[in-house]
């Protein structure tokens, strides 16, 4: 039953745009994305444009949002901060936007959040890391309905507080979410009494990364810590394999998603992580998403495509009870409101507009009935143990 | 001069009538124009092919949001500070360019503007390193007025260092020192064998240059609210020496419309298309077959071939 | 580890490094000696280079078809694109090819993004060559080594096509007065698309060469421009063994200096670069431009 109004939900949601607005009235809700298409941060804008379109479509199916239809207003960044800025003002002021939902990269997000209040827009952030955005630097209107990265940092300490390992070493791409990911890391490192050897910065869109191998290899660290994503993920695997890097050293990563899993092949194999969302995730509601999300796409849905449904569903039960997308009504709708998603109850505080949610560390491994090698559940922590203090970065105990 | 003024005039009322969205893409057509105008002085009167003139930008940009960022100062103030500080600097890189000529000298420019993009991804106390400076606000003042962090108010102070710029920079190249500098582009040796040091006269078109191109660069912080390395990178300085080329050079005017051409045509293209790159690198093809004396060279001929 | 296994895997490093530069840096330099252009789609036929060669072993599962096939197809897009398009250009001034060329590397960039797609491409390298070593007790992989090798094989041949042929010799000759070469009857001509077409070429072969240790990705044109313009100026623009140096030079400060001051290491190279042209406006080997 209830599969075939599934069929019959996406056969709706695959009619023409023009005719669906009809249908649902004739004033859109208009939602900005000003994502990276192009650049080392391609793969993960075109993953957010998936899951947005996918979310769009299903909730349009179901009669939109307040009787409206959700609009995407999608934009290339080309994950340059300065453009960022241009497309979310184009956005807002061309197109009428009053809500945004994803930005590629933190340093993107941290240049547009001081502008929220002049444009009196919200910003659902759906992959964005940045522990500032939700600290120093938070604004009224930023939420985060992800796992931002100190709590995806935080997953992997309390993963590795019982492990033997004793000295850690960590990469991190040279921007926002490396430093501030890798600054957690070091606290909680150094907390847990263990040894913090030392930590390296690639600029992104490093190609080569044969010196940093050599410096981690160096450093006689027995763990390494990696803090990177898209191009520059996927070429630091696939080198790590060549220098035979995992002999020696057990690599641990704050994001595990498949695309790098894919680009690397069996250089993934091994890897141990903390996953912001993956198809393997257990629960009902993941299950139904991964199967609607088969149908649409024959493929499974990826790290950044299920974090960008699930900040989809955390702004349409906002939008739904505020009544309205107005920024004054909007707020503090989303404030305090929780709900049931694919990667279990997620609540947004009001406090810091952070999303507490569930860490996950995953193992990717091989698999019988999978081409590829997938991340597999190895580990749950409460969101109460990875959800900072309210507004901070760090961790008490 | 009547020309200029029926400009300025026009400039002046748009705001009247624009929508908040085709005001910001003016205003940043606007800073642009002047950042291009600015290296037109250097590539059109005295062709010096600076392929490094996002130092100039960069260094105004940077300037003028710690300005904004650290201290009280207006607006109004920060900006022009901001376009003096990069003219300082535009001195010594003027210096060890000049050192060179022909090719060397774009060599050299490009290496000192890469050199200070090294520097400004490193410095972050100063520049945010990759992360840029985020939040540059738009300080009120002088004497507490709160205009020119409006929008409209932007624009006329954008509109006002325009203009402003223009007239100096005709009339620099309009005088002595202009015949000068035009002397160095046709024959430098012959000029320097009537006893100009062409040296000092292009350091000096350099500074003049920078002066005005970190104004751009000053102008845009606080427009964007946003100043990071790429407006450092090799890619602006190449794109607004393509947008002095499209304009038509020496002309102080065709790089103002080349800038506006350029921003415009690829706002526009990627709105509709994600492909935009694709038909934007067909436009600067065809635009070299079939354009070769740029947009004013365009107009001119038109002009020319209809009065015939 | 110890001091000697570490200093001789970074070297054999760098020297990997330097021969993937080299490639770039050699066709640059090539073109600019023959034509006095800027190839500003330098680093897009490097990038391209790259995802011929991921469809080569994708269709084929064959690295060596892919090294084969990919610099001729690159070089022959080259080509094509000089008899086209440059070729109308000859006589007007350096403006016109910095403006083609630069809409030549958006059109190719996003042409690929339509072929191919955003995501990274894993390119498989050949199972001899994906093994490891142990120099000194050090793993370092064999590709980088035959990648290191194959740097100084082809330099030779490129050396020795110019010193031997007489495509070589012509090239040459064009490079040192075009107009005389064309007096004694020789279509100049034919030696440019030739020269364009062999330096987008050997562009190719470079992106073959990276994509099974880098990915073939759409950041790869950026930086690679670059990284060749500096190393083409430090070695002096039409010099040969110039850019045999300058990718040398390039590849140890990078390696090196990456490696103990990592901070400064891209400043440093940029350093390097400006000190060279003060003292040595035409770059090491170049001419006084």
């Amino acid at each position: 039953m209830i599969g075939l109004n599934r069929r019959t939900l996406l056969a709706s949601a695959l009619a023409s745009p023009v005719v669906l607005r009809h249908a649902l009235g004739d004033t859109p809700i208009k939602i900005g994305m000003p994502v990276a298409l192009t650049g080392p941060g391609g793969e993960i804008g075109a993953q957010m444009r998936r899951g947005a379109e996918f979310w769009a479509k299903h909730t349009n199916a179901k009669g939109g949002l307040l009787g409206r239809p959700i609009e995407l207003v999608i934009q290339d960044t080309g994950g340059d901060p300065a453009a960022c800025v241009r497309k979310a003002q184009d956005v807002v002021e061309r197109d009428g936007c009053r809500l945004l939902y994803g930005m590629t990269y933190s340093s993107e997000a941290l240049a547009v959040v001081p502008k929220l209040a002049e444009w009196n827009a919200i910003f659902m952030s759906s992959v964005n890391g940045d522990g500032r955005l939700t600290g120093s630097s938070l604004v009224p209107n930023f939420f985060r309905a992800n796992t931002s990265g100190p709590m995806g940092t935080r997953a992997v300490s309390l993963y590795l507080r019982p492990a033997a390992y004793k000295g850690f070493f960590a990469i991190g791409m040279d921007y926002a979410w490396g430093h501030n990911s890798i600054g957690v890391f070091k606290d909680e490192v150094q907390r847990a009494g263990k040894n913090f050897i030392g930590d390296v910065y690639s600029p992104i869109g490093t190609k080569d990364f044969s010196t940093y191998i050599a410096k981690i290899r160096q450093s006689g660290a027995d763990a390494c810590f990696i803090v990177m994503q898209g191009d520059d993920n996927a070429a630091f695997l696939s080198q790590a394999k060549q220098y035979r890097l995992s002999d020696k050293v057990q690599l641990l990563t704050e994001v595990v998603d498949l695309n790098s899993i894919a680009a690397t092949g069996e250089a993934a194999v091994g890897l141990i992580g903390s996953s912001r969302y993956s198809f393997t995730f257990p629960g009902e509601a993941n299950a139904e998403f991964v199967e609607m999300w088969k149908k649409e796409y024959k493929t499974v849905p990826d790290t950044f495509e299920g974090e960008q449904w699930q900040a989809g569903l955390v702004l349409a039960a906002g939008i739904t009870k505020a009544g309205s997308i107005d920024a004054d009504k909007l707020r503090p709708a989303l404030e305090n409101i929780e709900i049931d998603s694919i990667k279990g109850h997620v609540k947004i505080r009001a406090c810091d507009h952070q999303g507490e949610q569930q860490g996950f560390m995953v193992k990717v491994v091989k698999k019988e009935g999978f081409d590829k090698p997938i991340p597999e559940l190895i580990s749950t922590f409460a969101a109460d143990r990875v959800t900072p203090g309210c507004g901070k970065m760090t961790y008490d105990s | 001069m009547r020309m200029t003024l029926a400009v300025a005039v026009l400039l002046a009322l748009l705001p009247l009538g624009l929508p908040p969205y085709a005001m910001t893409l003016l205003t940043e057509a606007l800073i642009m124009g002047l950042f291009a105008m600015s290296l037109d002085l250097m590539v059109g009167y005295a062709r010096l092919i600076s392929f490094g003139h996002a130092a100039a930008y960069g260094l105004g940009a940077y300037t003028c949001g710690n300005i904004l960022l650290h201290t009280d100062i207006p607006l109004p103030l920060a900006v022009p500070m901001a376009g003096v500080f990069s003219g300082f600097i535009g001195i010594g890189i003027a210096w060890v360019c000049t050192q060179a000529t022909g090719v060397s000298f774009s060599m050299l420019t490009l290496a000192l503007a890469q050199l200070l993009y090294a520097v400004a991804f490193k410095w972050t106390s100063v520049t945010g390193a990759s992360d840029g400076l985020a939040g540059i606000p738009r300080r009120p003042g002088p004497f507490g007025t709160t205009y020119f962090s409006t929008k409209i108010g932007f624009y006329y102070l954008t509109m006002a260092c325009l203009f402003g710029s223009f007239l100096f920079a005709r009339a620099l190249v309009r005088s002595p020192f202009g015949a000068v500098l035009r002397g160095i582009r046709e024959n430098e040796a012959k000029t320097l064998s009537l006893g100009y040091n062409t040296r000092l006269y292009k350091i000096a078109v350099v500074a003049a240059s920078y002066i005005l191109g970190g104004l751009a660069g000053a102008l845009y912080a606080p427009f964007a609210g946003f100043a990071n390395t790429e407006l450092l990178f090799w890619l602006l300085s190449g794109q607004v020496l393509i947008m002095v080329i499209v304009g038509g050079t020496g002309t102080l005017v065709g790089p103002i419309l080349g800038a506006a051409f350029f921003l415009l045509v690829q706002q526009q293209l990627s709105t509709y298309t994600d492909s935009w790159a694709l038909f934007f690198g067909v436009i600067f093809i065809a635009f070299v077959l079939f354009a070769p004396e740029g947009i004013l060279g365009l107009a001119r001929r038109r002009r020319s071939v209809r009065s015939h | 580890m110890d001091v000697l296994p570490f200093l001789v895997t970074q070297c054999l490093n760098a020297l990997s490094q330097a021969a993937l530069l080299f490639f770039l840096g050699c066709g640059l330099t090539l073109i600019f000696g023959i034509m006095r252009i800027v190839n500003f789609a330098h680093g897009a036929f490097f990038m391209l280079g790259a995802y011929v060669g991921w469809s080569a072993v994708h269709w084929t599962g064959n690295f060596w078809v892919a090294l084969v096939a990919a610099p001729i197809l690159v070089g022959g897009f080259g080509a094509a694109f000089e008899l086209g398009i440059l070729r109308r250009l000859y006589g007007r001034d350096g403006h016109a090819f910095l403006m083609v060329t630069f809409g030549l590397t958006l059109v190719m960039g996003e042409a690929i993004r339509l072929l191919w797609g955003v995501e990274a491409l894993q390119v498989q390298m050949p199972v001899s060559l994906s093994d490891i070593v142990f120099i000194l007790d050090e793993p370092f992989p064999i590709y980088r080594l035959f990648l290191a090798g194959s740097g100084v094989v082809v330099a030779i041949v490129i050396w020795q096509f110019l010193e031997r042929t007489r495509l070589g010799l012509l090239i040459r000759a064009t490079s040192q007065n075009a107009e005389m070469v064309h007096a004694l009857g020789t279509d100049v001509r034919l030696v440019r698309s030739a020269v364009f077409g062999i330096g987008c070429g050997l562009a190719g072969i470079g992106g073959v060469f990276a994509a099974p240790m880098v990915t073939a990705s759409l950041g790869m044109a950026p930086n690679a421009v670059i990284d060749t313009f500096v190393i083409v100026i430090i070695g002096g623009m039409g010099s040969f063994l110039g850019s045999m140096i300058g990718a040398l030079l390039v590849a140890f400060v990078q390696v090196f200096g990456s490696y103990f001051f990592p901070d400064f290491a891209m400043a440093f190279m940029y350093l390097i670069m400006l000190t060279i042209l003060v003292v040595r406006p035409g770059g090491l080997l170049g001419k006084e431009a």
